[in-house]
């Protein structure tokens, strides 16, 4: 299982993984506020 | 035969000495608490921007204030690449690539003094201060709270740089690099929240 406290290389990943999730939520809420 | 017998004689058996762990090292411990508690003080400062935004349904920013959403946007941008930078230091460090490490810890250093530079400017231009309203508060509350963790990260980053300079670090022992690296990339992780939440949401 992904540690991000546990060496810099699982933190790296952890932080490219919220990256990408954040970028998708924010897209889908602003998505939606420009529609609805 | 005999002295192979002797020899699992001799190795450790037990539990650890007292104030050693037998599966986290003391560096990484102390990291790790340490960024534990900060998830909960940032949490703190959260708690009370969702209360004023959703609970006190206040504007957000607060009516005739605006934020530069695009001049943080690029800040961002700076402050996520100083991340690939350190993580290129640390495949330095694992590689014995000492030119690797060396610019890696650099560049990332010199991209966190840009993010601080541009966050400085910004609180000038910015047009309202935190006494002005809630909003002002926790605004420059969860931003400062977020630029102090930087400078703290720019500490960290300046001493590893100079002991990489001067040689310090090997592919096997580099706990000086990687322990700093986890920190910066949660302080990066942190503002992909402060950003996401107080800028474009």
């Amino acid at each position: 299982m992904l540690n991000p406290l546990r060496s810099e290389q699982e933190a790296f990943r952890f932080l490219i993984y919220v990256a990408i999730a954040v970028a998708v939520i924010v897209g889908v809420v602003l998505l939606l506020r420009a529609v609805l | 035969m005999e002295a192979a017998a002797h020899a699992v004689h001799d190795e450790h058996h037990g539990p650890p000495a007292a104030n050693v762990s037998s599966r986290v090292e003391a560096q990484f411990l102390g990291m790790l608490l340490f960024i534990i508690s900060e998830i909960m003080l940032f949490g703190a400062f959260f708690t009370a921007y969702f209360f004023i935004r959703v609970v006190g349904e206040a504007d957000w920013p607060a009516r005739g204030e605006e934020l530069p959403v695009a001049i943080a946007g690029v800040n961002t941008a700076i402050l996520l690449s100083s991340s690939f930078t350190m993580h290129w230091a640390l495949e330095g460090a694992r590689n014995e690539n000492r030119r690797a490490l060396t610019m890696g810890l650099l560049t990332t250093a010199l991209l966190g003094l840009t993010f601080l530079t541009i966050q400085v400017n910004e609180y000038v231009h910015l047009g309202f201060s935190p006494q002005d309203n809630a909003q002002g508060t926790i605004f420059y509350g969860l931003t400062g709270l977020h630029g102090a963790h930087v400078f703290i990260g720019l500490s960290l980053l300046t001493f590893a740089t100079v002991r990489a300079f001067r040689g310090h670090f090997t592919a096997k022992e580099h706990r000086g690099v990687e322990v700093p690296g986890i920190y910066w990339h949660f302080v990066d992780v942190m503002w992909i929240f402060v950003y996401s939440t107080l800028y474009l949401l």
